[in-house]
């Protein structure tokens, strides 16, 4: 493998997941932890080169709303500034890029959204094709439920099964505090809940909710003046699936899988099996079940822990849910997880996912040590 | 084939409903409840002490919290402004009109003010104009409080009192 640059998490900070923020514009939500993730630092915003920040114009109701991050990220003087309309997890890779390429040394990473002031499903329609598959008035909970179904023909899983996944993720997340929902659930109770779209139940599907959250990221060299204890990059990978549903085999995340061994070869790492901890971000317990297949987990041996943090199913703030899963591998890798800390983690694989039926999907390798001396 | 068919169907027709819930946030909300007394509020960075009319919780130039509100004056001076010949989307107007930078009298920057009673041609930068209210029982806490600014009559203001407010 080539020789790349180390490159570290440093920094991270979100607000907890709410279902509504009635007192906060989505870039008043933004504010906060961007300055809460800098103070942890223990830097002012001229110190950072770069910033990157993911949301949704037509989930903020607001076309070109992106540029009103600026206002809140301490863009002045004028800084080299990038939007996506995704996941932060995905802007991370960007900043990583960058930071290859050898143009900046230190980055800001944003996520923001209010999921609450518009209506998702509606929204998330227009992700597919308008002559067909949006026009039919597919939805993000119809196409999971599309996939689920997909998943339990190939493999015999069943909704027990699906009930089993959502409450091993309620049971974690009642330990995590930024979670929207943080009361234990079991199997039995969950399985009794109506059908959202059959064969997913209402619950086996993350509420609606809103956050913000912010990473930064730093190269060797500048990481250990920012962070007692940085993450190290190991491993990074995306990969993107067609758009059109059918072409695909939605039983399986294809991308998920070549991303994981890309990333897991940048590593240097054998197989996902010798991670401590992952945190995956899944819509549905069917979407955690073939993201864990694709990455070669599996979900009854003892390591890794998967989603200590109680995944997406317990808090699912869009444009941040990914982002908060790199966040997590990095408060169990720097000793700033609290009650739900894994003992001893040093190697966690954060996977991140966006577009209906898992379509883009990244995974990173994330260790406590430098991957390149 | 290369051609799309002479009959059926070539086109699709689709609209698409979003429906909104927006959140003021409560530094707006305030701002607009304000202006149903005829009052108009900004807030002041705390490092700076430059006032951000409506009011914002950041200084987007000094990146520090803005945590004090403050009333700023429904009268100030055209910073900079220009004259529209062709109609504008929404709005009732009579052109040409006068759009202007409206730097209120206590605040560090400008507001965007439609310019009423009086010529376009002698509309001037540094020109005095005040805040013309809906009258009360009518207002309902948003923009359109402020019908228009026009001109108070007063001297010209000192260029160098607007030229860092433009």
């Amino acid at each position: 493998m080539t020789k790349l640059r180390n490159v570290a998490v440093v920094g991270f900070a979100q607000l907890p997941v709410v279902a509504r923020d009635e007192h906060r514009m989505s870039t008043e939500m933004l504010y906060p932890v961007v300055r809460q993730a800098l103070a942890d630092c223990g830097v002012e915003r001229d110190a950072i080169d770069y910033q990157i920040a993911g949301s949704v114009d037509y989930m903020d109701g607001r076309p070109f709303g992106f540029v009103a991050a600026l206002d809140v990220m301490g863009s002045w003087p004028a800084r080299q500034d990038l939007h996506l309309e995704m996941d932060a997890a995905f802007c991370a890779y960007y900043a990583w890029v960058r930071m290859q390429a050898g143009d900046c040394d230190t980055a800001i990473v944003a996520g923001h959204g209010k999921t609450s002031e518009g209506e998702p499903d509606r929204v998330l329609n227009l992700q597919l094709d308008p002559y067909y598959q949006a026009a039919i008035g597919l939805d993000p909970t119809s196409t999971a439920a599309l996939q689920a179904s997909a998943y339990m023909a190939r493999t015999g899983a069943t909704d027990r099964d699906f009930a089993a996944v959502a409450a091993r993720n309620r049971a974690a997340g009642a330990r995590n505090p930024d979670n929207q929902l943080r009361r234990a659930a079991s199997a039995d109770e969950l399985v009794k809940t109506p059908w959202a779209v059959q064969p997913l139940r209402q619950g086996y599907l993350p509420p609606i909710g809103e956050s913000a959250s912010c990473m930064i990221l730093a190269a060797e060299g500048k990481a250990e003046k920012l962070c007692d204890r940085p993450v190290w990059i190991h491993g990074v990978d995306h990969r993107t699936e067609l758009q059109t549903l059918g072409a695909r085999d939605l039983s399986r995340s294809a991308g998920t899988q070549l991303a994981a061994q890309k990333a897991l070869a940048m590593a240097g790492v054998q197989s996902a099996a010798a991670a401590d901890v992952v945190e995956l971000y899944a819509n549905t317990p069917a979407e955690e079940l073939i993201v864990g297949e694709a990455l070669g987990i599996d979900p009854k041996a003892a390591q890794p822990a998967i989603n200590p943090s109680g995944g997406a199913l317990c808090a699912n703030p869009v444009m941040s849910t990914g982002l908060i899963r790199m966040g997590e591998i990095f408060r169990q890798l720097s000793g700033r997880a609290g009650a739900r800390s894994v003992s001893g983690a040093r190697r966690g694989i954060a996977h991140a996912t966006q577009g209906h039926c898992l379509q883009q999907n990244i995974v990173w390798v994330l260790g406590t040590e430098r991957r390149w001396t | 084939m290369t051609e799309p068919p002479k009959e059926g169907i070539k086109y699709i027709d689709s609209k698409v409903h979003l429906p909104y819930h927006y959140v003021a946030g409560d530094y707006k909300a305030r701002y607009l409840s304000a202006l149903k007394d005829k009052r108009i509020l900004g807030s002041k960075c705390s490092k700076t002490g430059k006032v951000f009319v409506p009011p914002l919780v950041a200084s987007p130039e000094s990146f520090a919290p803005c945590n004090e509100f403050v009333e700023v004056a429904g009268r100030g001076v055209i910073t900079t402004f220009c004259v529209v010949n062709i109609p504008v989307i929404g709005r009732e107007l009579d052109i040409p009109y006068v759009a202007a930078s409206v730097a209120l009298d206590g605040a560090d920057i400008s507001i965007f003010a439609l310019i009423q009673e009086c010529k376009p041609e002698d509309v001037r930068m540094g020109m005095r104009v005040e805040a013309v209210w809906k009258p009360d029982g009518e207002r309902h806490g948003d923009h359109e409080d402020i019908q228009y600014f026009r001109p108070t009559g007063e001297p010209d203001a000192p260029r160098e009192s607007y030229i860092n407010r433009l």
